[in-house]
């Protein structure tokens, strides 16, 4: 297992084979980077809403 | 492939948040609600039963009666039943298990503490809403299994956790930072090398391999599954010796999870001293976040935001971790007369960082602005609460027996041992040194 993403290694495909088309068995984004840039957009929202909201 | 069910499922749950809002909303619930001493969140049951009722409702009606076509529409709408499901269970657990569990304990009486502030069972044992979620979502995945219809969106927990963490940073002023982070990178340093060094070590006397060695220190010094993940390219690690890393951290980390708040409970660690103790002995951040809030589950969150601190200094951590571990590999390897093919460290570490973390120090720029006022403060611990009940709930339904059984062999007997070694290690260093709030 060289280089590869963390996406790859997904214990449960590994047991029951290909469960997910896309993602894997922890989360539904490609890769673990494009998962954090999505929370950071979702952190950034919800910090707008606030501060619009409540200011 | 199209991912969206054709099942009533998720508006049948819409229509239940609906009817239950209305309920409470309408004062119907007033005896439930007085007898679990709900009074205080009555506007959030509300709230949050319409808001998500008309979403699975409506999303519910078109899954279950639209047609769907494959695609990235479809893949990512599918997913909102199963995020929905989790919140379901989130809110059951949140709203009616937790409260009853603490009222059948005070029922029981006190079993420490002084008539002045007496201590129940289900603050020493941390039945919470945090800790009861978790177990929850592992028993629907262990004993029910998780519905066809949820399965994509159970995998939307870590996002959760992730949004939570960063909007963690809105939390901490400059002072705050400055003072935890500088105790944290003192006890981190000392702990996450020191237990990688001895996994090394230990390694090499049980005469694992270097790939094996190499990528259970990381996990077991560093974060967990990122950074094992993050250390597997430099010392060339194949899948199973990452897979019984991954097993390793996650028997130990759950473990730990249910066990640390009751162990800072018996010894009545402060908020400080717990979260510093959970984020250096814990080995995996979700795991981190769920200690903590079993420890502290509502008020200001002072033992998450400690937590949190020592979590993200052991992720920057991380880029050091790997360099020495590309080092050590390449002079074992060569040292045993081997050939090693290069590869690029610094790609990898560039590759592998959790922006998340990056997201978190953006946040805590942001409010040492003074963007966010006082009065926003309450509305962001909301929001986190709900943000961490999902993602542990969700991470609940992810911790299958079937995940927990790759742990095995040498690598779970040498990260047991270092693992328990730090954590001891760690609260006799909280303990002795450790003083303060936050």
């Amino acid at each position: 297992m060289i280089d590869k993403k963390s996406q790859d290694i997904d214990l449960q495909t590994t047991e029951s084979g290909f469960k997910y088309h896309r993602g894997s068995a922890l989360s539904i984004f490609k890769t673990d980077r494009y998962e954090d840039f999505i929370a950071l957009a979702c952190a950034l929202v919800i910090a707008l809403g606030v501060y619009i909201l409540i200011k | 492939m199209v991912y969206t069910r054709k099942h009533p499922a998720l508006l049948i749950i819409g229509v239940v948040l609906l009817a239950h809002g209305f309920l409470i909303a309408g004062g119907y619930m007033g005896g439930v609600v007085k007898y679990l001493s709900l009074t205080r969140v009555v506007n959030e049951m509300t709230t949050l039963s319409y808001i998500f009722g008309a979403i699975a409702v409506i999303v519910g009606l078109w899954q279950w009666l639209g047609s769907h076509r494959e695609g990235n529409f479809d893949y990512y709408s599918s997913t909102i039943a199963g995020g929905v499901f989790i919140l379901f269970v989130a809110m059951i657990v949140k709203w009616y298990l937790a409260p009853e569990v603490a009222v059948l304990s005070r029922a029981i009486g006190p079993i420490a503490g002084t008539a002045a502030k007496p201590t129940y069972l289900h603050t020493v044992l941390g039945l919470n809403y945090v800790v009861l979620g978790i177990v929850a979502g592992m028993i629907t995945v262990n004993v029910f299994k998780i519905p066809d219809w949820a399965q994509n969106g159970v995998r939307l927990s870590r996002l959760g956790l992730k949004t939570g963490v960063i909007l963690l940073g809105t939390l901490y002023s400059l002072k705050e930072l400055a003072k935890l982070g500088q105790l944290s990178v003192v006890m981190i340093g000392f702990f996450v090398l020191g237990s990688a060094w001895l996994v090394l070590l230990i390694g090499a006397q049980r005469k694992i391999s270097n790939s094996m060695g190499g990528v259970l220190a990381a996990g077991v010094g560093v974060c967990g599954v990122s950074a094992a993940v993050a250390a597997a390219p430099v010392v060339k690690a194949r899948s199973d010796e990452i897979a019984y890393t991954i097993g390793t951290i996650l028997v130990f980390g759950v473990i730990c999870m249910f066990l640390f708040p009751v162990v800072g409970h018996s010894l009545g660690m402060s908020y400080v001293q717990f979260g510093a103790w959970a984020g250096t002995g814990i080995l995996n951040s979700a795991q981190v976040a769920g200690a903590a809030l079993a420890f502290q589950p509502t008020g200001d969150l002072e033992t998450l935001k400690v937590g949190e601190i020592f979590n993200i200094t052991r992720v920057l951590f991380l880029p050091i971790i790997v360099l020495w571990l590309a080092v050590w590999y390449v002079r074992r390897e060569t040292a045993a007369g081997g050939t090693v093919e290069q590869v690029n460290t610094g790609r990898i570490i560039i590759e592998k960082f959790p922006i998340f973390v990056l997201g978190f120090i953006l946040m805590f720029a942001l409010a040492s602005t003074g963007a966010f006022t006082s009065k926003m403060i309450p509305y962001f611990r909301d929001w986190l609460t709900w943000l961490f009940a999902f993602g542990l709930t969700g991470l609940g339904m992810q911790i299958t027996l079937a995940a927990m059984r790759q742990a095995g062999g040498e690598p779970l007997v040498i990260g047991s041992v270092v693992g328990i070694l730090k954590a001891v290690l760690s609260l006799i260093v909280v303990l002795l040194f450790v003083r303060g709030t936050i």
